[in-house]
């Protein structure tokens, strides 16, 4: 018998609250795993009573990283509840919006948290360890500083419509309460320009955005990289080369089966929003992909299910729709992992398909369907790195996310052409009782919020959120969340330091901050602990 | 040199993520430039390695000197004032957030969750929050009213749903470069140099304020947000227009009534019905006015700006 460790992940306070995650290792490969999110705060509880409008204040503050998604699902659901008309102007507001919170996530998470893990001991051998300090170290490194910095400049534009960034609440139902001017537009095109001439281009791609916009396929992706030296030097190539070298592109596979809601609806399309119309009025396209099958099909909130088996609610056996879900935290939270509750997260399911990977990996993969409409988005490459490379992994996960500063770049653009400034920005609805939902995909992932007012306050309001669907805990089922069926297989070189679990959590970026500890298997001695996230 | 350690209990990162926006100086200067040396963020931080839970112990130990002690995030007492609601590092975070404040010479609250008790404290606070020193209006919070970190001083209180990253830098700056002692501190523990003016002050709709032109509905570009969409920019202290939001804006700036979100009441009438983003009036008089006025004074101010009033006051006059 080969010995089981058994390592404990534990978690410091983020969105979803605070994770934990245990892995069984044998013979230096993990072999089962659980994630537990350690933080309950009770939004859901706190909304009940209050005034219908009051998503707008508080679901922001859910999260500081995505409070912008946050507050587009809140509103959205608003407006499908009271069935509002909402302005060109204030739709492309509204994208605009997200789209700059999102952009402003991807030197913020690939500086500040995941290239940390490249200048771990573990590579010290690696050819490329000694680039990797110089400019990926913590503080210090050259390009470390210039990304976190140049992170803060796109959420400027966000305050030019919202007042600040993060925690404002400028999109309401009917609209957005700004109304830029002409000088707002520009200095955004400005904050913009400055991004993709400090960062983007010189330091990312080593290439023009449009030279970068040319790469359809693996080969494509490959080529450019020795195309020219410019190309080769790149973080984006640096990044690529280094995973490689050490083993990323090898591990962290996941479930094989993704979701997104689909983002940014259509400025002539939505301006009478409902529920149902939803997925033929957005740009980003929403589906589900299977690789199993290689299928694409439509997303819908209908499918949508929470699965309690494991988490620390008393609530229905069954898998719920959230309209039926009433949140009911149990007070003793023990932890069971032996078949009985162990986290704050539900198990989130899709009626049919059962836990689903959320993130830029699961867009990406969607962008390169055929099931959506023409004017929609479409982009080949990941899915064919995807196919190409065998399926997921830490690196094409993470290369997912930083491929997405192209769509979301462009798509900024399009906002700050598309203004019509002598036109309205908001149109006050009535106010009213009803159901409504909103969804986007935050910089994470797939992000939704269910809402029902009665007797003009607020009876049920329901939040799925990115984290939950990847941290969720297994089904009733017995399926496995999509990071725990991800750290499946993984070797972990060093159980004192296993940064391989990092590696993956971070490739999630799940909005975790996590500790591990290790223990040993037998006396649950504490073997180590540390950061993952 | 320093010491500094950032621990999050009941938080939504905001503060962390409002930090980061920070420019002179940024989370990087901090530490190249000012000598402030960052035990661990949960972040941010460098990888600590099988030395977290060492480092915390080493600090309560007296082995390694805290300096300053950062908390973001509401102290979360459930179930039952057991805290086993967040649980961090194998303990309810309170507990630690407790010895932790002990051995601190300075310890900083960012953020209203940290100060007040903010969002997770509003009713009917399923997770049992509270601030440090502070629930809600009370004084006393998780700390106690007498609490006084090693330095002498109560915590340092940072409000704001976030914080702006100046003020955060800023009196990091202060206490790190030894002139902790020119801090004054008002009946909330706010620095006064930050928040004894108003959030109004320098908001680019003072003009209409004084003139009483509203702003009836969203989407205007003139008026002033007071008088009809729940403004409290005149009653809430901060200075959110004379140190702007990511160098560029503030939300009044933007056309969002300020919220209050520097005051112990945030969110206000626990955005019950009715509530959000509404003047409350009693007879068509705010139930609520500026520091100072009563309902005379105010009919008589807002009889003679409506007078006085000229014609422009009422064009739009941020235009395209």
């Amino acid at each position: 018998m080969s010995k089981v460790e058994t390592l404990d992940i534990s978690p410091v306070g983020r969105v979803e609250g605070d994770l934990d995650v245990r892995v069984d290792i044998e013979d230096g490969i993990v072999t089962n795993a659980w994630t537990q999110a350690e933080l309950f705060r009770g939004f859901e509880i706190i909304l009940k009573g209050k005034d219908p409008q009051a998503g707008l204040v508080v679901t922001p503050r859910a999260c500081g990283i995505c409070g912008a998604s946050h507050l587009t699902c809140a509103a959205w659901a608003l407006d499908t509840a009271w069935q509002t008309e909402v302005p060109r102007n204030a739709i492309l507001a509204r994208n605009l919006g997200q789209l700059v919170e999102t952009i402003q996530s991807l030197p913020r998470h690939h500086y500040g948290l995941f290239m940390i893990d490249m200048i771990n001991k573990n590579y010290k051998h690696s050819k490329y360890y000694e680039m990797a300090v110089e400019r990926w170290a913590p503080f210090t490194g050259k390009n470390y500083e210039i990304g976190v910095t140049i992170s803060g400049r796109p959420v400027e534009i966000y305050a030019l419509l919202g007042g600040q960034w993060p925690h404002s609440s400028f999109m309401v139902p009917g609209g957005v309460m700004c109304s830029p001017t002409l000088t707002d537009i520009t200095r955004a095109w400005s904050i913009m320009e400055h991004f993709r001439k400090n960062w983007l281009e010189p330091i990312w791609l080593g290439c023009s955005l449009e030279r970068y916009e040319e790469i359809r396929t693996y080969e494509d992706f490959l080529n450019w990289m020795e195309e020219k030296e410019e190309h080769a030097n790149s973080d984006l190539a640096m990044y690529w080369k280094m995973c490689c070298d050490i083993g990323l592109d090898k591990y962290g596979q996941g479930l094989g089966k993704y979701v997104t809601w689909g983002y940014m609806p259509h400025e002539d399309k939505y301006q009478k929003p409902t529920i149902d119309t939803r997925n033929q009025s957005i740009w980003m396209p929403s589906g589900v992909y299977d690789a199993k099958t290689d299928r694409h099909q439509l997303m819908s909130q209908g499918f949508a299910r929470e699965d309690v088996a494991h988490a620390w609610y008393e609530e229905s056996n069954k898998p719920t729709h959230p309209f039926d879900r009433t949140t009911n935290p149990i007070a003793n939270n023990k932890t069971d992992f032996d078949g009985g509750k162990y986290t704050w997260a539900t198990a989130v399911l899709h009626a049919q398909e059962g836990h689903l990977e959320a993130g830029p990996l699961a867009r990406q993969l969607v962008y390169g369907g055929k099931h959506m409409e023409g004017w929609q988005y479409s982009d080949p490459l990941v899915l064919d790195m995807y196919k190409k490379m065998g399926g997921a992994s830490v690196a094409l996960r993470h290369f997912a996310r930083m491929h997405e500063v192209k769509a979301v770049y462009r798509k900024i653009e399009h906002c700050l052409r598309e203004f019509r400034l002598s036109e309205p920005f908001y149109k006050k609805p009535v106010e009213k009782d009803g159901r409504g939902w909103g969804a986007t995909e935050a910089a994470r992932g797939a992000l939704c919020h269910w809402v029902e007012v009665e007797g003009g306050k607020i009876k049920n309001y329901q939040i799925i959120a990115p984290t939950t669907w990847n941290v969720g805990p297994r089904s009733a089922q017995g399926e496995r969340g999509p990071i725990e069926e991800a750290l499946i297989g993984i070797p972990i070189k060093d159980s004192r330091d296993p940064v391989e679990v990092g590696h993956v959590a971070r490739s999630f970026d799940s909005c975790l901050v996590c500790t591990v500890h290790a223990h040993d298997a037998k006396t649950g001695q504490e073997l180590a602990r540390f950061r993952t996230t | 040199m320093a010491n500094l350690l950032w621990l999050q209990g009941g938080a939504c990162s905001g503060n962390t993520m409002s930090f980061l926006n920070a420019e002179e100086p940024s989370a990087c200067d901090l530490v190249t430039d000012f000598g402030i040396n960052i035990l661990w963020h949960p972040s941010l931080g460098v990888e600590l390695g099988d030395n977290l839970k060492e480092l915390l112990n080493d600090c309560l130990s007296g082995k390694t000197k805290l300096d300053i002690f950062v908390f973001e995030g509401s102290v979360v007492n459930a179930p039952n004032g057991t805290g086993q609601w967040n649980r961090f590092a194998g303990r309810p975070m309170k507990d630690w957030v407790a010895e932790l404040s002990n051995v601190a010479d300075f310890v900083v609250a960012i953020g209203d969750c940290a100060t007040y008790g903010g969002i997770p404290a509003m009713a009917p606070n399923p997770s049992e929050s509270t601030g440090l020193q502070f629930l809600k209006r009370n004084h006393g919070g998780f700390l106690g009213k007498d609490f006084k970190s090693k330095a002498g001083l109560p915590v340092i209180n940072i409000p704001g749903c976030p914080a702006h990253p100046d003020w955060v830098t800023q009196i990091l700056v202060a206490v790190a470069t030894g002139r902790a002692g020119d801090l004054s501190l008002d009946q909330f523990q706010r620095p006064k140099t930050f928040f004894q003016s108003f959030t109004q002050t320098g908001c680019t709709r003072n003009i209409h304020f004084a003139y009483k032109v509203s702003t009836t509905e969203f989407g205007q570009r003139n008026g002033c947000l007071f008088y009809d969409l729940g403004c409290r920019g005149p009653m809430t202290h901060s200075p959110c227009n004379r140190i702007l939001w990511n160098r560029q804006s503030s939300k009044t700036r933007a056309g969002m009534p300020c919220l209050g979100c520097t005051e112990p009441e945030f969110p206000f009438f626990d955005l019950a019905p009715g509530t959000v983003f509404k003047t409350q009036t009693v007879m068509g008089v705010p139930k609520e006015m500026p520091p100072g006025l009563d309902k005379m004074r105010y009919i008589k101010l807002t009889a003679a700006a409506k007078a006085a009033s000229p014609a422009w006051a009422e064009e739009d006059m941020f235009v395209i």
